[in-house]
């Protein structure tokens, strides 16, 4: 042992010692900044000393415990029991170590291994969720990341001034990979008017390596102020692996003066032919192999769906607010740019709502069950059929949609279906039938769900109604209008309860639950021929296309699919109009002017605009005072205080942080006609 | 004359063996034990070269150079890195506050001593 | 010294004032003051809800506790804020916005120095109010805003809107 490695025993023994001194006081003070930067630089000492002095093994083994610890003083890493008592195995370990012989020691070695493995899976823990990005399939695939780089690199004249030596840095590039290096002598002047603190020589350099460009300039950080430097990334592959090429490169380029890109693109572009001509077969292989392993569908966690589409609605508003700020500011280098991001946006979000989109199919087994045990209860004999279960609902709506379907379909097998014996007395088939069937219209889903019972008898509703003193006795109703009254809380019409519709659980229920998830719920029915229940859904619930309109500095947003047409109309011709009807178009248009519905104060304009929008089969039009444009709206809820109140499905945040109320035109016109 | 190079690390061994290569080689050496002791030596003394590690107490390799590099006299003097890291950023950051060379350890002291040499031509 | 934090955090209320009234609710329920900021009226809602405002991206809906008081209007000057309040709607803890004139002081009020209600004449339902303190010779009623929405409360509201 010469007199430096006894010195560094004697330093790195200090060191071992003040490591478990600060190791004893952390295990106490597991936070403290300043003993944790002491214990990584300990290691660095340790490493750096063990290095130089020849004792190798302290250099190995401190050198990923310098890593962790790193890592716990920028906070990426916490201090565990776990990791503070592997630390202290480390450096009882560590004292063997400095004995140099040591690891010929069978036991020493042994936990020299075992203590290695441990300090790996603490790495590995930590770096587990960056390994988890994957480089490109197609070179894994091959097994090799290795690409092949073609550097120039002309140093200034001057560049040993400052004591680079451009050798230096040649030698540590090579050192990356394989490499095939031309000095380019040209510069050199006769020897006569040599400077030798000059540098005259440049060098061109092929080099294949696993390395990034990145990294390969890294090499050049202190030199690259005094120097050219270029990076070119030749092939995706080892282009310095068989000999023809490497012959081929030398044979071409190297009595250069220069190497002229263009040309050697083209060089390695006729190389890359020729090479994948070879590897036709090799490659059909491959695919073959990796086509068994393609997989269509994937499991995720709901929990990361609920998180992409909160990310997704946080962009979209974002988004907005960008494309304000552009209008505003009118900066129109931003325009092209801001309109392509919000096409993005669009489809992105388009995108992760299907993902969100699950079949109802996933809640029929469900149904097939229940229908097959209520009929073996109720002894009635039911066919249950179901057509476009492969429609697709974001999963939030089919959770929410699988206790009102229930009931329904109790509701039918208990008083719909009637018993075998009566529906041949009727002349009926002796098996019901129960029908759901679903599919899209526009931006909504359908789920309908009939039945061939008796259906409801309108005469016992409407006696039922006198009797709880919702109608009065001499009430003038339409049919829909009495079938309606089911969906009056606590209205039941079952005269016989029995525990599958238990009581107060009627259709008020479910209509609220549909409420609940923005659809609406519609009822038909028929003496002897059945009832059909229609539900409409949107098709999902966070996000819509939305018209954003103005009325007194309080925007709101109208559902673009129910947008028809705008129109700008004089105030004028709404004050003049008879029976709340406006000619446009050479077609009468009942409107309502929301201004004065909504009872907002202040002055009408001159010029008012009218939405046409779609309701049930006509147009009715909304005036509002000013029609801003179309709007992406990330639907927010109104709180537990608005409950009740239907005519604004909810609120959303505009760019400027000002919020606008979505309104529910639907609801807004149903309500505004009954009204009046 | 013998040139002047001021010597920076925490750990003694590393400062005796390149102490030991550099007087070998014919060069005046000053030693210090981390930054706040070396920048102590910027008192208007001729220093040729300053080699210093990164990480050190109290203040670390590259909080030493921007010190020094506020000193009038001592803006231009060649500064080199002598250390285990070899992370980029850190480079980066050297290089901002005024490093000239990146010297990884361990070294082979004849390396050393040629990238000494170069600098100080 | 954490004991004594809950001790005191317990019997501290945060006071403030409606017109001429002072009124205090628990510091517990008290989760953010916020400037007085524009607030989103929403149509066809009922006269105590004011409107909604944007609360660090949410939707936060703005109460006048005055409509419950039948206190008259006052106008919005600089000092009016809006406390956010965490109040039991149903069986459910929602946060919710509720206007002041100003926002004054936390007392610290000793149990036996709060008087029940009744005893001092109070003339505002008294359902609502727990207790009266007397602080700088100025009575401040203690509110329980758990009561103000409870289901009981509420639905009887939205009735009330129905019925219009």
């Amino acid at each position: 042992m010469d007199n430096f490695q006894k010195k560094f025993v004697e330093e790195a023994t200090d060191l071992i010692n003040n490591l478990e001194e600060a190791l004893l006081t952390l295990e106490k003070k597991p936070g403290d900044k300043d003993l944790i930067a002491a214990v990584f630089r300990i290691m660095h000492s340790l490493k750096g000393g063990g290095g130089m002095f020849g004792f190798d093994a302290i250099s190995n083994f401190t050198h990923n415990l310098e890593t962790i610890y790193d890592e716990v003083r920028n906070d990426r890493l916490k201090i565990t029991e776990d990791l503070l008592s592997i630390t202290f195995s480390a450096v009882d370990h560590l004292r063997n170590l400095l004995n140099p012989e040591a690891l010929n020691d069978k036991i020493i070695k042994k936990n020299h291994d075992t203590l290695l493995a441990k300090v790996a899976q603490v790495l590995k823990r930590m770096s587990n969720p960056e390994s988890k990005i994957q480089q490109d399939s197609s070179d894994n695939l091959v097994g090799s990341n290795e690409k092949t780089y073609f550097l120039q690199f002309t140093p200034n004249e001057s560049i040993m001034d400052n004591g680079t030596n451009p050798l230096f840095l040649i030698e540590e590039l090579c050192g990356f990979g394989t490499s095939l290096i031309f000095p380019r002598l040209h510069k050199v002047p006769l020897i006569s008017k040599l400077d030798t603190n000059k540098c005259y020589t440049s060098w061109e350099i092929f080099l294949a390596t696993e390395k990034s460009a990145g990294q390969l300039k890294e090499v050049f950080i202190f030199v690259e102020d005094d120097s050219q430097l270029e990076i070119i990334k030749l092939a995706d592959f080892n282009l310095l692996t068989d000999k023809d090429t490497i012959e081929e490169i030398e044979k071409q380029f190297e009595s250069k003066d220069n190497i002229d890109i263009n040309e050697l693109n083209e060089f390695v572009n006729e190389l890359d032919i020729k090479r994948k001509n070879l590897k036709v077969t090799v490659k059909e292989k491959l695919n073959s192999f990796t086509k068994e392993n393609i997989i269509s569908s994937i499991r995720v966690d709901s929990d990361k769906i609920d998180q992409l589409m909160n990310l997704v609605s946080e962009l979209v508003t974002t988004q907005a607010s960008l494309s304000l700020y552009v209008e505003e500011k009118q900066v129109y280098e931003l325009n092209q740019l801001s309109e392509n991001i919000e096409n993005i946006t669009r489809q992105l979000r388009d995108t992760a709502f299907s993902i969100s989109l699950i079949p109802i199919e996933t809640m029929l087994t469900r149904f097939h069950r229940l229908i097959r045990d209520l009929s073996v209860e109720f002894n009635k004999n039911i066919e249950f059929i179901t057509e476009g279960a492969e429609t697709e609902l974001d999963k939030t709506l089919v959770q929410g949609l699988t206790d009102p379907l229930m009931h329904i379909i109790r509701n039918s097998v208990d008083h719909g279906i009637e018993p075998e014996k009566e529906r041949i007395e009727k002349g009926k088939t002796p098996q019901g039938m129960i029908y759901l069937k679903a599919y899209y219209s526009g931006a909504h889903v359908v789920i309908k769900i009939q039945d061939d019972g008796k259906g409801i008898d309108l005469d016992v509703v409407k006696k039922k109604a006198i009797e709880k003193n919702y109608i009065t006795a001499d009430a003038q109703l339409t049919d829909k209008e009495i079938l309606d009254l089911i969906f009056i809380p606590g209205f039941s019409t079952a005269e016989n309860i029995t525990d599958v519709s238990g009581r107060g659980v009627g259709m008020d229920v479910v209509k609220k639950k549909i409420d609940e998830i923005r659809g609406t719920v519609d009822l038909e029915s028929k003496r002897n021929i059945g009832t059909t229940i229609t539900i409409k859904l949107p098709l999902t619930l966070s996000i819509i296309d939305g018209l954003l309109v103005e009325i007194n500095d309080t925007k709101y947003v109208m559902p673009l699919n129910l947008v028809d047409k705008i129109y700008a109309v004089q105030h004028e011709k709404f004050v003049k109009a008879y029976n709340n009807l406006v000619i446009i178009d050479g077609e009468q248009i009942p409107f309502y002017n929301l201004r004065n519905e909504f009872s907002v104060v202040g002055q009408p304009l001159e010029m008012e605009q009218l939405v046409t929008v779609k309701y049930e089969d006509k147009r009715v039009g909304l005036v509002v005072d000013n029609v801003i444009g179309e709007y992406q709206a990330v639907l927010k809820p109104l709180g537990k205080l608005y409950i009740n109140h239907d005519i604004i499905s909810g609120a959303t945040i505009l760019g400027d942080g000002t919020i606008a109320l979505v309104l529910d035109t639907n609801k807004i016109i149903h309500e505004f006609s009954f009204k009046n | 004359m013998a040139k002047t190079v001021l010597i920076v690390d925490d750990s003694e061994s590393i400062r005796e063996v390149v102490s030991f290569t550099l007087e070998n080689a014919g060069y005046n050496v000053i030693v210090a034990i981390d930054g706040q002791d070396a920048i102590k030596h910027f008192d208007g003394k001729i220093i040729d070269l300053l080699l210093t590690d990164l990480h050190m107490p109290n203040m670390n390799g590259i909080e030493l150079i921007r010190e020094v590099r506020k000193i009038e006299a001592y803006t231009r003097i060649p500064i080199l890195f002598l250390t285990t890291e070899s992370q980029r950023d850190k480079k980066m950051e050297a290089k901002d506050a005024g490093a000239t060379g990146w010297i990884i350890k361990p070294f082979i002291p004849a390396k050393l001593l040629d990238a000494i040499v170069k600098v100080m031509r | 010294m954490i004991d004594e934090e809950i001790v005191q955090s317990l019997n501290s209320y945060l006071s403030f004032q409606l017109g001429d009234e002072f009124f205090a609710v628990h510091v517990s329920k008290v989760l953010n003051i916020l400037e007085l900021i524009p607030i989103t009226k929403v149509p066809k809602s009922h006269d105590s809800i004011v409107g909604v405002i944007n609360l660090r991206g949410s939707v936060l809906a703005v109460v006048d506790i005055r409509v419950k008081f039948k206190l008259a209007h006052s106008e919005y000057t600089k000092d009016t804020c809006i406390l956010v309040l965490q109040v039991l709607i149903g069986d459910e803890y929602v946060d919710v916005g509720a206007i002041v004139d100003s926002v004054h002081s936390v007392l610290e009020v000793d149990e036996n120095q709060i008087l029940p209600p009744l005893s001092v004449g109070v003339k505002y339902k008294s359902e609502f109010i727990t207790g009266i303190v007397k602080n700088n010779e100025r009575f401040v009623m203690i509110l329980d805003i758990d009561k103000f929405y409870n289901l009981e409360n509420f639905t009887s509201q939205v009735e009330e809107i129905a019925a219009d």
